[in-house]
């Protein structure tokens, strides 16, 4: 079994790989991934699933799996040498991908961690400490959307809350039809925040919300957050990267962190935490498990919290390899994704005679389409209940979101009743028509058969 | 011992567990020679591995049902989420509970690592000061030795929120037990001064470097009889290497790493929480949407991520069953192989060992020769470098400070492990790379170049 010498040689000689490349000729470009290629890439995907939910656990290319199994063996194979030798150069070649990616200045302010949930427990207990060690007064305030996600609300209670912080929730509309809707409410719940003179320390905004999902104007959020003495900005992009471009110096947030494993392709799991040096934050900044890195640097510290598996943090180039296969590379992803998101959001709501939940511009690669009023969705489980129907009988995996009528206004209505279920439809690399047709027979059949979630008790 | 079959889930490709009930199977034979070389295959052959103790190892069956985690995951990440995740890190924490003697599932929770653990029960300890239960200057106690990691969350959690460190200093080279207990207890009198409390004790159950085994069920009575609020056994090395019973050693807190000498791929960890008020003020730092359902829930789900490792733990017992003895005789055979090649050792060349054999698992100090000049830390590091790269062996080495008047001491020890993929052939190659530097003379200060 001879040893790997391709990343770097030990005797301290150069790179014998780089030495090779220079004398090569270019190579001609490659062609766009065929059909055939793309399906055996995802051939691990359960077959007869309407798999129309990437949003919720992404996916992962066999080619990258298999370089995730190759960084497996070589720590299994000599794990001293892999990390004495190898495992730090891979993890800050990740880093760099990443930083060049997003547009960041320095390496040194991306990290790598498992997922959003553990960056934002790294922003939130910074915050925390803001308060245990009196920098922040007690009811000083930090801002959340109200749909957030459930564990980026849990983090705040735990590490804010409880340290004597105050929360504030702003409240989007959804459906939504402008940016400025969305402006409009957050200058709103703002001011509420800075109510009775209180600091806001910290504000979470996310670049996509989960659900309902919409594609938030984030720079200009952010630009009202400076303008209006915000202490602290932490964009929660966990969708971005791979759905929208992501350029984290026009964003301008002091924290920006999203998941790979969503929508670039990385195996479950990584996520990339961003932190403007100018911030001067970057120092107060820990993971929570410390190891003999702590004081190096969260980047350092990050990149070594004991003995684990690393090998979805150093697979990050394997996926750059995989998206340059494909026409205009991860930005013809991108486009090609939201195109059809929208296509098929519109055929969707047309064959039922519903509506879409924010206009195409105000979203990326999944949109929310209405469910016809006559399913009778009443609630969250009713919403839950039947996502499980349309997993068990029809083979369709598709979140369901419940969003109850707002206090006197008239919300939206199909010709039957008001609309209170969306459907999160995600496209991917992988999907086809079929998919997303596949979903709309379904409903119809529920539609038809006068199903309403009403049954799902009885189930 | 005998692992109820009952608990040999294995996934099934739509994400649901479906129980085998065992129809009268035939028991697998034990592993020939050849099948074991075969379960290592993947080890770099060229390397004498006399290492487990640093990052353990996995056989090959262990890591094909990890795959097969993953792809259910991968396939059907939705239905395995909702189907099959919750039910595979239940069963892996019974399989857990059995293995410890544990009274109750719920007292243990699954992590990454030991360094994990540490983090959780370390938090909890900062909060208490924070919160004024504990006061300024209350005491935690740990071992000179603690790991280097426990050591630097013990600065970031405790010292940090105004808690004094109080270390016990262990002899090396160690001769009996008592040695051990009378630091500890007068550490613990150390940390009583001025009225104040000892609120944790961090208790190694095997250290480090250098490795010892520490008689833990010993020290935790004189910390019941001391009133030392909290008792946290750091037993990274515990499970597979030494015997663990959870009820007989008494701590509060107990964490072991699976990885290192339980066969389980990278990374897994339990840590036992005794039953107790205080329980529910652990949390996982990493906060879901599972915050505040106890330790155990919460670690089960800490965002989307790879749970494969932790899945896997019934599937190790399935190996296990495949030795003589199980477990038990694993762990026996280990220590009298690592004594018996650690003894050949020091004789070969006219060292000692540093401690007897009693006090020792899987892993036993054998002294280096004085000659080789290892005279401080950086020493260690390029000779162990000196001996992968040049010698094909990989061992860490450990250094030891003389003290006053000793004449000739030994200052370097190596740390052998021996595990069930270990052979004499290892040992002989590192005993003749030593000679071999020895007889060139051979020294560290060769390396400062």
């Amino acid at each position: 079994m001879e040893r790997d010498d391709r990343h770097g040689s030990r005797n301290g000689n150069c790179d014998p790989c780089q030495r090779s490349c220079k004398k090569a000729r270019l190579p001609d470009p490659p062609q766009p991934i065929s059909d055939p290629e793309l399906r055996s890439e995802f051939s691990h995907h359960q077959r007869g699933v309407a798999r129309i939910n990437n949003g919720s656990f992404g996916s992962c290319p066999g080619s990258v799996l298999a370089a995730h199994r190759d960084w497996l063996l070589r720590f299994l194979q000599q794990p001293d040498d892999f990390y004495c030798n190898s495992l730090r150069e891979g993890i800050l070649r990740s880093r760099t991908l990443i930083k060049d990616l997003i547009n960041a200045d320095d390496v040194d302010e991306v990290s790598l961690v498992d997922n959003v949930t553990t960056a934002a427990a790294i922003v939130l207990q910074q915050v925390g400490r803001g308060f245990a060690e009196s920098r922040f007064a007690p009811g000083d305030a930090v801002l959340m959307l109200h749909c957030v996600f459930q564990a980026v609300k849990k983090s705040i209670q735990a590490y804010v809350a409880s340290a004597g912080g105050s929360i504030v929730e702003v409240e989007l509309p959804f459906p939504v039809s402008s940016d400025e809707e969305v402006i409009a409410a957050f200058r709103r719940g703002l001011e509420r925040g800075k109510k009775n003179g209180r600091r806001v320390r910290l504000a979470i905004i996310d670049h996509i919300t989960s659900m309902p999902s919409v594609l938030i104007p984030v720079k200009e959020l952010v630009k009202i957050c400076r303008e209006e003495g915000v202490d602290q900005v932490f964009v929660d992009a966990a969708h971005a990267i791979g759905s929208v471009e992501v350029d984290v110096k026009e964003i301008g947030a002091d924290f920006y962190v999203s998941n790979l494993h969503k929508w670039f392709f990385c195996p479950p799991s990584v996520a990339f935490l961003y932190c403007r040096k100018s911030s001067g934050l970057v120092s107060s900044m820990h993971h929570p498990v410390v190891t003999h890195e702590y004081g190096n640097g969260l980047p350092t510290e990050s990149a070594w919290i004991g003995t684990r598996d690393y090998s979805s943090q150093l697979v990050v180039p394997a996926v750059f390899e995989f998206v340059k296969r494909f026409e205009g590379g991860i930005q013809g992803i991108i486009k090609r994704n939201h195109e059809q998101v929208v296509k098929m959001g519109q055929m969707l709501a047309e064959s039922w005679g519903t509506n879409l939940g924010s206009p195409p511009e105000m979203c990326a690669s999944m949109i929310m389409v209405g469910l016809p009023s006559r399913l009778c969705i009443f609630s969250g489980e009713d919403a839950q209940r039947l996502r499980s129907h349309l997993r068990v009988n029809h083979g369709i995996e598709v979140p369901i979101h419940y969003q109850p009528p707002a206090d006197g206004v008239d919300g939206p209505r199909d010709k039957d009743g008001s609309i209170t279920g969306y459907a999160r439809i995600s496209h991917q690399v992988y999907n086809t028509g079929e998919d997303y047709f596949k979903f709309r027979d379904a409903i119809n059949e529920l539609v038809a058969t006068n199903f309403t979630c009403k049954r799902l008790l009885i189930e | 011992m005998a692992s109820p079959k009952s608990h040999r889930h294995h996934p099934q490709p739509n994400g649901d567990l479906k129980t085998h009930v065992p129809k009268k199977q035939k028991v697998p034979a034990f592993l020939t020679d050849s099948d074991l070389q075969s379960e290592f295959a993947h080890h770099d052959p060229s390397v004498a591995r006399i290492n487990n103790g640093s990052f353990g190892s996995c056989p090959a069956s262990v890591i094909a049902a990890q795959q097969q985690w993953q792809l259910t995951f991968l396939r059907q990440p939705d239905s395995f989420y909702f189907n099959g995740l919750k039910k595979g890190i239940l069963e892996s924490r019974a399989v857990i509970k059995d293995l410890i003697n544990a009274e109750d599932v719920n007292e243990i929770s699954i992590v990454d690592n030991a360094t994990t653990a540490v983090a959780i029960v370390l938090q909890q300890i900062a909060w208490a000061f924070a919160e004024g239960r504990f006061l300024k200057g209350d005491v935690a106690v740990m071992l000179h030795y603690a790991y280097g990691a426990v050591k630097k969350s013990v600065e970031a959690y405790v010292t940090r929120a105004g808690g004094r460190v109080i270390e016990v200093q262990l002899p090396f080279p160690v001769s009996s037990r008592e040695e051990i207990v009378s630091e500890f207890r007068a550490a613990l009198e150390r940390g009583k001064v001025d009225g104040r409390k000892v609120r944790l004790a961090v208790i190694d159950h095997v250290t480090s470097m250098p490795t010892v085994v520490i008689p833990v069920k010993e020290l935790v009575k004189i910390c019941r009889e001391e009133g030392v609020d909290q008792v946290f056994v750091d037993a990274a090395h515990g499970i597979g290497c030494v015997d663990l019973d959870m009820k007989e050693i008494g701590a509060d807190f107990y964490t072991s790493n699976l990885h290192k000498w339980f066969f389980c791929p990278p990374s897994v960890a339990f840590l036992y929480c005794r039953k107790s008020p205080r329980s529910m003020e652990l949390h996982h730092p990493v906060v879901s949407d599972e915050y505040g359902n106890g330790l155990a829930i919460e670690s089960a789900w800490i965002g989307t991520r790879d749970y494969s490792a932790q899945l896997v733990v019934p599937s190790v017992l399935e190996f296990l069953d495949r030795f003589e003895g199980g477990i038990d005789g694993i762990k026996k055979r280990n220590h009298e192989a690592v004594v018996r090649m650690g003894e050949m050792l020091a004789k070969a060349w006219g060292t000692s060992l540093g401690c007897p054999p009693d006090m020792c698992g899987s892993m036993i100090m054998v002294g280096l020769p004085a000659c080789l000049e290892i005279s401080n830390e950086a020493d260690t590091l390029t000779l162990r470098a000196h001996l992968r790269e040049s010698f094909g062996v990989e061992v860490p080495i450990y250094y030891r400070s003389p003290k006053e008047g000793e004449v000739g001491p030994i200052t370097g020890y190596a740390r052998i492990s021996h595990q069930v993929y270990n052979k004499e052939e290892d040992y002989y190659k590192f005993r003749d790379a030593i000679n071999k530097l020895v007889g060139t003379k051979f020294t560290c200060k060769l390396l400062h170049d």
